[in-house]
């Protein structure tokens, strides 16, 4: 047990000197990179393995008769969660995020201080020796707390009033509603209904399982499916087509969109903000493939009431494509990027 | 004859009356439901004149019966208003019936839960008291149901003052219905009074059967009532049975049977039992925060607890209920589900997780108050920051939004409008999990609270204790394993995947209280449950319960509400007040909140009401009370 939490205590320490380096920018965030494909199950995982080094080292400190009290031990782990948000992950988290994160985790540590009344009053202790004020240093820290804590208040009510230069937040509703129909070139498509019509087998039949299987594999790259070379000239079918929408993406789309799909084509950081990233799970993957012919179509100008606020330069792209166009290089964002559209069967 | 045989006789006579009560409304209506039938001799008559319309929902062919939805315009013809937005009285109006018909109907289930447990029970002080709890219940559902039925009339006084075009079209399609509802409401009330009046003269053997008996018929009724009402709200998002132009074809059960009513009857009635819950949990905490007596505070601190698993036993399948809703919601139209989920009403559905979250949150947190009040089960305490860390990483992803919040300058820093690390959490997949991990941990804790002052004694103890901790290491593996897999696969299996993940966690939730049952059989105990010796801080946790169900169902009823955006009767009937537009978040957060305070502030009248009557019970009544008995045996 004791060489269990000696190794804990040693990773704690590890850990928070890394974390001290990153918010002194001593250390850069990224020098723990975010292996890209397990990023969100990473960022689990380090916390986890935080917690398990800070239990050491509270054994530890309690072995060695300087156990730390339970009322620093919470306000400690909840300055922990915010830091570790702020300096650990990186792009940086918007504030609004960081905000809920924060008050859940402080919810999380009032209700570990006070689990059971023995921690309850433990935690308690420190702040009512401040209030009750029996020593010269309480008295004192009353009087500060007195003075510090309306400055405070007035300070944050000060900054929420005054007026700011910073464009507004924004509610953006990044996949608004699409119609029950669109029409694109004069015919009409009912979205719930439609199917990519170059998503077919070498036989020319619609065949949603045929394409699954030939989709660019997900993992720590993207690799290229066993048997699934677009290039091949032999192809029939679904692989055709993908060479013939990655044609067509590559003369139109690639310039904002990027080369790998991720939103960061060479223009695209002209725009705010940036183009679609298509290798996010919340974007294409999300939706059926109609939603993306709707999309694709109609462009930003045609986005409906609800898709506030309107932020997005995507050009109606029937002006530029054929229908047969615009199916295809769907087929193509698809197999790149390695995602199955929506289905409702 | 003798009395013990006269009041059975009365009493089965009772039972028919109410099951008469019940069969009455259908036998009456069936003329009315007839009127399909009617139609085609109409027909023969004068074939020349028959006009054919198709099912706008189930595509059949059926003969014009009704008139088209009316055109509205804006107006004092079509919606005349005071200096005022209509919308927004209709929706207190709403909403309060709501919270009242809901309670009113999930109470009397407890009761009929409660009393049955009571009936079973071998312990005489137990069942005493369960069947005392079971009285309190309906004690204070009674003054509660008499609002219910007056702010119903305030709710049909308002459609019809402030919506009378809609109203009038919307009764043209149900007016049969409108009539059986009627009536299941007399019914209803007649078989409350019985029930509730009948409670001392029918308190033993073969005639407390027959009284339980009676509150199965009461609650049967009271659920054919709710689902009467939901076919209105279910024509409304989903029509069925009328034509393009909103005629209605002669076939009632069309009306009734669309797309999206029987998802919103198992979700209502759910939903109602843990609302009633988390209400009846509210007043006990009430009441053990204002007793003076020890004797008070153990009655309270017990019918506390038994609210709550009663609610919680409700809150747990919900999350999956209002899966299938979605589920149905996205297969009866894309763009619903996508407004829903996705787009105009997303961000309501964030808020919508955290309330879910905060209601396991505090459903644990009650649960470790709780074992403070058992000697013995300290040796859980120490484990319970682990909970907490688990809790809050299922929480944390659970509810992180999609689409977030932030400024344009945020969003440059960020790169894009998704985020590499937390984007991932804001999907259907890695929500799945979020939920399942913190029921499960939830379960976790009630089968620590379920042991905690005991320690088995099979010989298979040790055994037993293993099994169930890998069969929960197995079940979070899985859960989160299958949140990571759902990423690599096609949506309508991912979709699918929600199925094991919800098996695993119910599996935790059966088999893990059936083992645990089975291995505390004659376990020893280390120390009686003190109650009435919990810490005050439980109680809070308890009216945050109640607090975070009203609000939540105030906030998704606005969402299911507003999902229909611009048409009063979606794509038949088009809304042209001035109010056809969706409210702010902020506008929708605060009309909801003050919902929820007038609902509290009116129930706080209503609880009051009841203590009147308690008061003036007389002496004898009082020493049933179940607070003043001896300490039950350590019941859960």
């Amino acid at each position: 047990m004791k060489a269990l939490m000696s190794v804990g205590a040693l990773v704690g320490a590890v850990l928070l000197l890394l974390l001290v380096g990153m918010i002194l920018d001593v250390v850069p965030s990224n020098s723990v990179r975010l292996v890209e494909g397990y990023m969100p199950i990473q960022m689990l995982f380090e916390v986890a393995c935080f917690v398990i080094g800070f239990t050491g080292l509270s054994y530890m400190l309690s072995s060695m008769g300087m156990a730390m009290p339970r009322f620093w031990q919470g306000i400690g782990f909840w300055a922990f969660v915010l830091l570790y948000l702020k300096f650990r992950v990186y792009p940086p988290i918007p504030f609004s995020v960081r905000a809920m994160y924060g008050t859940v985790s402080l919810v999380a540590v009032f209700m570990w201080v006070s689990a059971s009344e023995e921690d309850w009053k433990k935690f308690k202790q420190p702040i009512m020796n401040v209030l009750d004020a029996q020593s010269g240093a309480n008295k004192m820290l009353r009087y500060a707390y007195l003075v510090l804590i309306p400055i405070l208040i007035g300070w944050t009510s000060f900054n929420s009033m005054k007026p700011k230069s910073e464009e507004p937040i924004e509610l953006r509703t990044v996949h608004p509603a699409p119609p029950a129909s669109t029409k694109v070139h004069g015919k009409t498509y009912t979205l719930q209904t439609s199917q990519n019509p170059y998503r077919v087998n070498p036989e020319g039949k619609f065949d949603q399982e045929y394409s699954n299987k030939l989709i660019v594999e997900q993992g720590m790259g993207r690799l290229m499916a066993p048997n699934a070379n677009p290039w091949d000239e032999k192809n029939q079918g679904y692989l055709k087509y993908v060479k013939e929408g990655g044609e067509i993406f590559f003369q139109n789309c690639h310039f904002c969109h990027g080369d790998n799909l991720n939103g960061r084509g060479l223009h695209a950081f002209a725009f705010n903000p940036i183009p679609a990233n298509f290798t996010d799970p919340g974007t294409i993957a999300q939706l059926q493939e109609t939603f993306i012919f709707w999309r694709v179509a109609k462009g930003g100008i045609g986005l409906p009431n609800e898709g506030f606020p309107w932020a997005s330069v995507m050009p109606p792209w029937e002006q530029h494509l054929t229908v047969d166009e615009i199916w295809k290089v769907i087929l193509f964002e698809y197999w790149h990027t390695g995602y199955y559209p929506r289905t409702w069967d | 004859m003798g009395l013990v045989t006269r009041k059975k006789v009365f009493s089965i006579m009772a039972l028919c009356a109410m099951v008469g009560l019940l069969l009455f409304p259908v036998i009456v209506s069936l003329p009315s439901l007839a009127i399909g039938a009617d139609a085609p001799d109409a027909a023969k008559k004068e074939e020349a004149k028959v006009e054919k319309g198709r099912d706008v929902y189930y595509k059949t062919e059926g003969i014009v019966v009704g008139a088209p939805a009316p055109k509205t315009v804006d107006g004092p013809k079509d919606y005349p208003r005071y200096n005022f937005e209509s919308r927004v009285l209709l929706w207190f109006a709403n909403q309060q019936h709501l919270y009242y018909g809901s309670f009113v109907l999930a109470v009397p289930i407890f009761c009929m839960v409660v009393e049955f447990m009571g009936v079973v029970t071998k312990d005489k002080a137990l069942a005493k008291r369960y069947d005392q709890l079971a009285y309190d219940f309906i004690k204070i559902s009674l003054t509660a149901y008499s609002l219910t039925a007056v702010l119903g009339g305030i709710l049909i006084f308002t459609f019809l003052t402030l919506y009378p075009a809609f109203f009038g079209y919307l009764s043209s399609i149900f007016r049969p219905v409108m009539h059986i509802y009627a009536l299941m409401f007399v019914a209803e009330s007649a078989t409350l009074y019985i029930y509730y009046y009948g409670w001392d003269k029918m308190k033993e053997g073969f005639l407390k059967w027959i009284h339980l008996s009676m509150s199965v018929i009461l609650n049967i009724i009271g659920t054919l009532l709710m689902f009467l009402a939901n076919s209105w709200i279910g024509f409304m998002m989903s029509p069925a049975g009328v034509d393009e132009q909103g005629r209605f074809l002669g076939n009632i059960w069309h009306v009734l049977h669309t797309a999206l009513w029987n998802p919103l009857n198992l979700h209502r009635i759910l939903g109602n039992m843990a609302f009633g819950g988390g209400v009846v949990a509210a007043y006990a905490a009430y009441k053990f925060l204002a007793s003076k007596t020890d004797e008070d505070r153990a009655h309270y601190d017990w019918m506390g607890y038994i609210a709550m698993a009663l609610g919680v036993a409700f809150l747990i399948p919900l999350p999956f209920a209002g899966y299938w809703l979605m589920r149905e919601v996205y297969a009866y139209r894309q763009q619903m589900g996508i407004t829903l989920m996705g787009g105009l009403l997303a961000w309501l559905f964030i808020i919508q997780a955290t309330m879910i979250g905060i209601l396991f949150l505090s459903t644990n947190y009650y649960l470790w108050q709780a074992m403070g009040r058992m000697r013995g089960a300290e040796k859980y305490q120490r484990y319970i920051k682990y909970l907490v860390f688990i809790l809050a990483c299922g929480y944390l992803v659970f509810i992180t939004p999609h689409t977030m919040v932030m400024t344009p300058a945020e969003l440059k820093a960020m790169g894009g409008q998704q985020h590499p690390v937390l984007g991932n959490y804001g999907v259907m997949s890695a929500k799945n999990g979020g939920i399942n991990v913190i029921i499960t941990t939830t379960v976790l804790s009630f089968v620590w609270y379920m042991r905690g002052n005991k320690v088995s004694t099979v010989s298979w103890a040790k055994f037993g204790n293993i099994f169930m901790g890998v069969f929960f290491a197995c079940a979070y593996v899985n859960i989160v394993g299958l949140a990571i897999y759902g990423y690599y696969i096609p949506a309508n299996v991912r979709v699918g995947l929600s199925v094991p993940q919800v098996a695993t966690t119910l599996s935790s939730l059966f088999f893990m209280f059936a083992l645990n049952s089975v291995m505390m059989k004659g376990a020893k105990q280390t120390g009686a449950i003190e109650w009435g010796k919990i810490s005050a801080r439980s109680q809070y946790a308890l009216i945050m319960l109640a607090t975070a169900f009203t609000w939540m169902m105030g906030l998704m009823g606005y969402i299911r509400s507003s999902v229909r955006l611009f048409w009063h009767v979606n794509e038949i009937m088009r809304d042209n007040s001035p109010w056809a537009y969706t409210h702010t978040v902020g506008f929708a957060a605060n009309m909801i909140s003050f919902n929820v305070l007038f609902f509290w502030i009116s129930i706080l009248f209503v609880f009051w009401l009841g203590s009147l009557a308690a008061k003036k019970a007389p002496a004898g009544e009082k020493a049933g009370v179940p607070g003043s008995a001896p300490q039950p045996a350590g019941s859960h």
